[in-house]
């Protein structure tokens, strides 16, 4: 484990009991270091959503053991673990899972007040970089259903950025886009992660996306 | 307040659905106007009518109280074995009838206790009152009117005449409102009227009085200490009830026992007296709280109801907060927040409400005749009810509001985004 390494796996089991016992993830040894991009790929059912969830803190059900920044999750409560993912953990979903009740940017600014280290101005202000930075600052005061399905998706992505994580996880997050703009979402996060240095670990069924590494799982184990 | 977050998503939620928002909020409303009013209502006149008897009646009375059915004085010469039956009704001691021995010294012995304020000696009797064809049977209370009047201020109530006529004119009487009402006697007639013991005794109408309490102003009449003790044909020293009114209500049950050692006579204090009535008080406080609770209990299950609803609607809201960092407690605090929110608007309101209801129909002319008599509704405006209706609101929307939090505490974000 080099200095650089952000988040780490060892000897991850998990199980499904329901319906029948199955063993979805297999002896998983992963290491991502600060400022990678990786995917993880696969067919549909190989466990690639599971292995995400299961390292970024959401699932805590699983033998083995996953580190972040340095942190054993398995050694938080959930009150420790929601305050990590609120300060080193940025997500990116399919769906864009923004509340209806604010606007653009109160969205982008919910994980911020959560961590307060911002005065609201501040944050504001800090918001709006982001925005701007996903070319959506003109969107700010709109509301979320007036925004477009990819202008949605940048808001999330602004959203996950604001805390400024240690990484950001990924689940299939163009998926529910058309190819133009699942382009232009991939190609956002690619600057993310090479202009900025910012780490990303990016779940897709869609290879044709190239990142700096490729996880692939197949049946619940990596195949390389 | 307003700028943190969970503020912000708490009134989204409330203005975002502003109908059942406004529902709960008239529910919690409606359920503290009631609780204010009917309250209010209830014990405003239970205490108009606590307030007239500790004013027009004794805090304690010693009387002699007669037992007629005590074994007779003949059973105690005989045996059980001397086969002998003997026949005595109502047996009692001709002249000492309803007589407190020593009246007149007890009452100024009383005088002297440091936790009595006023102490009067009076003689009661029924007697029959004529006027014209009319014959009314009523109590004449033979006191003497000074100790009387600063005992029960009775000055306050008389609306026709005065009560010092009763000293200054000669066979003087003060007539309750009911019976000079039921005699059709005015100021100044002249009565006739008969006792028990057959004395006819012609006497002036010099007062006529109104104390609210109906049972009395039906019923009595008060006359002279002489004059009463000459219709009974008794001497001067003849009592039969001392009237003591106390400094301090709140003494009147343990100074009763002590009167009543000392003495030897039957002392009541007026809760005694009034047990009656108020053990319908007490049934009457029981409804009270028992509709009270029950709309309080539908309003809390509407409340319930919505937070519920709202749960299920903000289910991935509740989700995603919990991704982005909002802890357990964060989102329990936001339903309970939404809870006691709606609980303290529908209290603010419905205290408001209350009051003014409660204002109009304590300001509406309503004749109440039952054991008391007023002019308008007694309504209780006293503070600790409001703060009590108010207390009971919030508790009542917080108990409601904590089922549907910790729901939404244990929403699990992985199951909810996994399962979309």
């Amino acid at each position: 484990m080099s200095d650089k390494t952000i988040l780490e796996a060892r000897h991850l089991d998990k199980y499904f009991y329901e319906p029948v016992k199955f063993h979805v993830l297999k002896d998983i040894n992963i290491t991502v270091e600060e400022g990678e991009f990786v995917s993880i790929v696969g067919s549909s059912g190989s466990g690639k959503s599971t292995l995400l969830y299961t390292l970024s803190s959401l699932d805590t059900d699983y033998d083995g053991k996953v580190i972040i920044d340095r942190i054993a999750l398995d050694s938080l409560d959930s009150n420790q673990l929601a305050r990590l993912r609120n300060r080193a953990i940025g997500f990116i979903f399919q769906s864009h899972y923004l509340l209806k009740d604010f606007t653009a940017i109160g969205n982008v600014m919910l994980p911020g007040l959560k961590l307060g280290t911002l005065s609201k101005e501040d944050l504001r202000k800090a918001a709006l970089d982001k925005m701007d930075l996903l070319g959506i600052r003109d969107q700010a005061d709109k509301a979320i259903n007036t925004l477009s399905g990819g202008q949605q998706q940048r808001v999330a992505i602004a959203r996950a950025l604001i805390n400024n994580p240690k990484i950001i996880f990924c689940d299939e997050p163009t998926g529910n886009l058309d190819s133009k703009n699942a382009r232009i979402v991939f190609d956002l996060l690619k600057e993310l992660a090479h202009g900025l240095k910012q780490t990303i670990v990016m779940v897709t069924h869609d290879e044709s996306y190239k990142t700096d590494r490729q996880i692939r799982l197949h049946d619940g184990a990596v195949i390389s | 307040m307003r700028d943190s977050p969970l503020f912000k998503i708490v009134w989204a939620h409330l203005t975002g659905r502003k109908r059942q928002t406004l529902v709960s909020v008239l529910g919690v409303m409606f359920g503290i106007t009631v609780f204010i009013f009917q309250a209010g209502m209830i014990t405003g006149l239970q205490n108009y009518f606590i307030e007239k008897t500790i004013n027009s009646t004794p805090h304690i009375q010693i009387s002699n109280e007669t037992n007629a059915s005590e074994i007779p004085i003949a059973a105690k010469a005989y045996k059980a074995k001397d086969k002998i039956w003997f026949s005595i009704r109502n047996q009692k001691d001709r002249e000492d009838l309803g007589k407190i021995k020593n009246g007149i010294q007890i009452a100024s012995e009383l005088e002297k206790h440091p936790a009595v304020y006023g102490v009067s000696p009076s003689l009661t009797t029924q007697a029959i009152f004529k006027l014209g064809v009319v014959d009314v049977s009523a109590i004449i209370y033979g006191v003497n009117i000074r100790s009387e009047n600063r005992l029960f201020n009775l000055e306050k109530d008389i609306v026709q005449g005065s009560v010092i006529r009763l000293e200054t004119v000669n066979n003087g009487l003060i007539l309750g409102s009911g019976l000079a009402g039921k005699l059709g006697a005015a100021l100044n007639d002249n009565l006739t009227i008969v006792s028990p013991k057959g004395v006819t005794l012609t006497m002036k109408v010099v007062g006529i009085i109104s104390t609210g309490l109906r049972d009395l102003d039906n019923q009595r009449a008060y006359a002279s200490l002489r004059n009463a003790q000459k219709l009974m044909k008794v001497q001067s020293s003849y009592i039969t009830d001392i009237s003591i009114k106390l400094y301090d209500i709140d003494k009147a049950p343990a100074l009763a026992d002590e009167f009543e050692n000392r003495f030897g006579y039957r002392a009541e204090d007026w809760k005694e007296r009034n047990a009656s009535i108020f053990s319908v008080f007490k049934i009457q406080n029981i409804v009270t709280y028992m509709v009270i609770l029950s709309i309080m209990l539908v309003s809390g299950f509407g409340i319930f109801n919505i937070l519920t609803m709202m749960i299920y609607e903000k289910m991935t809201d509740i989700a995603i907060l919990k991704a982005i960092g909002y802890t357990d407690k964060d989102i329990r605090l936001i339903f309970l927040s939404e809870a006691l929110l709606i609980g303290f608007a529908g209290g603010i309101l419905g205290l408001m409400l209350g009051f003014v209801i409660s204002f109009i129909a304590a300001n509406i002319p309503f004749k109440i005749e039952g054991f008391v008599t007023s002019e308008r509704l007694n309504v209780n405006f006293d503070p600790l009810f409001y703060a009590i209706a108010f207390f009971f609101g919030l508790l009542t929307t917080a108990i409601a509001g904590l089922l549907p939090a910790r729901k939404a505490a244990r929403v699990d974000p992985l199951r909810i985004i996994r399962s979309q």
